[in-house]
């Protein structure tokens, strides 16, 4: 008799723009096949090389399978989940006793998305609270930019991309970090569109643009003011949409003055001709997408800059249409709610700025912070400054990191505890590119003594005397509450295929109507000024640590430390079958910039500022502009540069984001 | 299916490696003998010519130097076009490794053969396509279609067939962007240096 195959529909749950349908094959316990789900339109029958990583990725035996305890010695010996969590929850009892709730802070971050993670409320809350962190690394300046300006994060339905005529990516690189994204654009491009590209490096996107221009780092408000400018002295705004769905667009047209060509030829440092040139092929091919992405929003000027480029889009009359639009990100399917939680408690509540998270725990007083549990992230090698990062986390107390496998986090805990893998617990999985809402599956039971969240939680609760009713065993009862409308009939249809529970349609904004103050696109913003202190009007102002700054003089360099495809930050690097089609992580330098340093191809460098200093090999890179130099981010592998101490621990004008991309160092030989 | 062989548009594949990582998925080969690879040629993006990625397996050539270099006949060319390497009678000589310009045949030193690309036959066999078209996320990567009309292009700057292999691989090139301008200008330069060798009766 032949083995039993079986297929799953599934979803990859990592923090990716795309998150794939899935289709896993599984024969004799073991994943023979992994396709893409044809019922997500968007991202249709495939999955990226890190989806068909998988398979390497549940098999690998460097996957943690027991609970871990850190010897004296710094190893790492197995002990039994009785002795550790009886262990923990003593350490833990006896630090809020001490200095109070708040001495531990519950650190999670975006490693494995999943409705059930919200159930960790359900313990600090019960525990008399906690120290939590608030803000993103990642994207929420831009969110909070394009929610002032639209009122929402919504955008075309991706399949629309063919449909456009002209499209502008601007600071995006989906070639590397949305392959299907790229797909439609080369569709499109192929049907007769074009296809230009902002960005200060070359990438594997810029290769298949018809146009690239490549700004000094941080200067894009001054880029989007600049071709906002030329875009009205030549009368091509959209004046109709402007008239019916506009809000302050005279104190805007007044800012766009100080904003004429030449000057921001001089900011931005790309030629006047280029900039009209650009603004004008823009406006006048109809329709046309604009295409964000999240890097021209990691500086200190995020916000400001994000909404100045944001407003293109309804300046030229490219909203509510097909083939046309902004995209930034797309909460479509963001529609779950909460599980049920016990009360909030009234005091032991505390929250620190996730950006700052080094210096933010040294800092912490009343009570000092004594004990961390980190879930989902690695912010020894992945938050800015990791160096401070680093040496916070090793002076606590009590350090509890869960994960499937060793990180320079676990490296630092006291307890490591196995977490299980995307295939082994039900969930409901959003995402941020396309619409839709997808069911993950249970296709395994944990290997190993691995368990679920969930039960880790319910059993530490236990202890505790906590009410574990919080942390059910019928995970499919608890994901249907989460559901909006009829859950039950909906986590049906769940099981089927992906599901838009939005009701927002396939093009964004085409009713016209945008939830803001005014109930039209606010092209100056009195929320912006009240909640952020911003000037109402995006402008454009120099970073404190850019091109201008006097640090600039001792640390000529702007260093981008970008994603590329084989990763999701420091995620997959650690499989042999992702290291060995992976590009090496490498110092990008112009060869104007390498020769006077006596740099070539292959050499190793010294990358430094004041608050670190790194090695790195060198690759001689005649498509970056001139000024910047590159590295990789996502350091999951002992080999691999560790950029982020030299970061910066930042925030954003908005929404409290970081700032890894305002980063100036000096590059010599090493 | 008549003279087997990949496709490889130039204009849509954007090196993102998924082929590899399924063919893997499909065939279980190890490290140091990937029967398919993604060449990435250019990355450091010298303006004298395009970035664009190679990705390659067996050609499944019409002379298939592997073929004739195999001394226990595990060599054979299908009806289909499909080169296979017959495992159990493979000596582990290594002669078709050198022998073949690609690098496709490859020894592994577990199993103690050579092993190679088979263009997925037991899924052709079933009426799928190689797992590596199946999983292309562009659709850069297809089945080489039966010529004429077949399009796509023998040879692109950077591949060329050294040792009158006849490889099934086709290349649709570069039709826009960067990358098509720059193609022009790398195939000008290769065709002005034929040029210099021609009147200097270089051969």
């Amino acid at each position: 008799m032949p083995p039993v195959r079986r297929t799953v529909r599934t979803v990859c749950p990592r923090n990716c723009y795309c998150s794939c349908g899935m289709l896993v094959t599984v024969e004799g316990g073991r994943i023979v096949r992994i396709e893409g789900d044809p019922k997500n339109p968007a991202t249709g029958g495939h999955v990226c090389l890190k989806g068909l990583s998988y398979a390497r990725r549940i098999s690998t035996d460097q996957r943690i399978l027991t609970p871990l305890r850190r010897t004296r010695g710094g190893t790492f010996e197995r002990v039994a989940w009785e002795a550790a969590l009886t262990d923990i929850a003593e350490r833990l009892d006896r630090l809020r006793r001490e200095l109070g709730p708040e001495a531990i802070l519950y650190y999670e971050a975006s490693g494995s998305h999943g409705a059930l993670g919200r159930l960790a409320v359900a313990f600090w809350r019960q525990f008399g609270g906690c120290t939590l962190t608030y803000g993103d690394l990642c994207w929420p300046a831009g969110l909070e930019a394009t929610r002032l300006t639209y009122g929402l994060n919504h955008h075309n339905h991706p399949r629309l991309t063919r449909r456009s005529r002209f499209i502008l990516l601007w600071g995006h690189n989906p070639a590397e970090t949305n392959v299907h994204q790229m797909r439609l654009i080369l569709e499109a491009q192929e049907a007769g569109a074009r296809v230009a590209l902002i960005d200060p490096r070359a990438t594997d996107t810029s290769d298949a643009c018809n146009l690239h221009v490549k700004p000094r780092p941080g200067t894009d408000a001054a880029l989007a003011l600049g071709l906002a400018r030329v875009i009205v002295d030549a009368n091509l705004h959209d004046r109709a949409f402007l008239d019916r769905h506009a809000a302050g667009v005279e104190p805007f047209l007044e800012r766009l003055r100080e904003y004429p060509a030449d000057r921001v030829a001089a900011i931005t440092g790309i030629d006047a001709a280029a900039i009209r040139d650009l603004a004008r092929e823009y406006a006048a091919t109809k329709p046309a997408l604009l295409i964000a992405g999240f890097g021209l929003q990691r500086h200190h000027r995020a916000g400001q800059t994000m909404r100045a480029v944001a407003l293109l889009p309804a300046l030229t009359g490219n909203v509510g249409v097909e083939g046309g639009g902004w995209q930034y990100a797309n909460l479509a399917s963001h529609v779950l709610r909460d599980p049920p939680l016990p009360p909030e408690p009234p005091a032991g509540r505390r929250a620190i700025p996730i950006s700052r998270l080094g210096p933010a725990v040294r800092e912490a007083v009343s009570p000092r912070i004594a004990g961390m549990w980190i879930e989902k992230g690695n912010p020894a090698s992945q938050n800015p400054r990791s160096g401070v990062v680093k040496d916070a986390i090793r002076a606590l107390d009590l350090v509890v990191a869960v994960d499937q496998f060793h990180t320079d986090t676990t490296a630092l805990a006291h307890y490591v505890l196995p977490a299980k893998s995307m295939f082994e617990e039900e969930d409901l999985v959003t995402a941020y590119w396309h619409p839709y809402l997808q069911l993950r599956a249970k296709i395994f039971e944990s290997p190993g003594e691995v368990k679920t969240e969930t039960e880790i939680w319910r059993l530490l609760g236990d202890r505790f005397g906590f009410d574990t009713g919080c942390f059910p065993t019928d995970t499919r009862e608890l994901l249907r509450t989460m559901l909006p409308g009829d859950g039950a009939a909906l986590l049906e249809a769940l099981a089927e295929g992906p599901v838009d529970p939005s009701g927002l349609g396939d093009v964004a904004f085409a009713d016209g109507r945008f939830p803001t103050a005014s109930g039209r696109v606010e092209f100056s913003s009195a929320e912006a000024a009240r909640l952020w202190g911003v000037d109402p009007v995006p402008e454009y102002a120099a970073l404190a640590e850019g091109h201008e700054s006097p640090l600039a003089g001792r640390f000529p360099l702007q260093l981008l430390t970008c994603k590329t495809r084989e990763r999701i930050h420091s995620q997959f690097g650690n499989l042999d079958w992702v290291r060995d089609v992976e590009r090496p992580h490498v110092l990008d330098i112009h060869p104007d910039d390498a020769r006077p340093r006596g740099l070539r191809e292959g050499s190793r460098a010294a990358v430094w500022n004041e608050r670190g200093r790194i090695e790195v090999t060198v690759r001689v890179d005649h498509g970056i502009r001139p000024g910047v130099v590159h590295i990789l981010e996502g350091r999951c592998h002992q080999l691999d540069p560790e950029v982020n101490l030299l970061t910066g621990a930042g925030v954003t004008d908005m929404n409290h984001g970081a700032t890894f991309y305002e980063c100036l160092v000096e590059v010599a030989r090493a | 299916m008549t003279g087997a062989g990949f496709m490889i548009d130039l204009n849509r594949c954007v090196g993102c490696g998924a082929c590899v990582l399924a063919c893997r998925l499909e065939n279980s080969w190890g490290s140091g003998n990937p029967w398919r690879r993604v060449l990435p040629l250019n990355l450091r993006r010298h303006p004298g010519g395009p970035t664009y990625f190679l990705s390659v397996a067996c050609h499944h050539c019409e002379e298939p130097a592997c073929l004739k270099a195999c001394p226990s006949a595990a060599y054979e060319k299908r009806a289909d076009g499909i080169v296979v390497h017959r495992d159990e009678r493979c000596l582990g000589c290594r002669y078709c490794e050198m022998a073949c310009p690609f690098g496709a045949p490859r020894f592994d030193p577990a199993l103690a053969i050579v092993t190679k690309c088979d263009f997925c036959r037991s899924r052709v066999n079933r009426g799928e396509r190689p797992a590596c078209v199946a999983a292309c996320p562009t659709e850069a990567l297809r089945e080489r279609a039966p010529e004429p009309p077949g399009g796509g292009r023998a040879s692109v700057p950077g591949f060329v067939d050294p040792a009158g292999c006849r490889p099934s691989i086709r290349f649709g090139v570069p039709r826009s962007g960067r990358r098509a301008a720059l193609l022009a200008a790398a195939e000008e330069a290769l065709a002005a240096a034929g040029r210099r060798r021609a009147a200097r009766g270089d051969v």
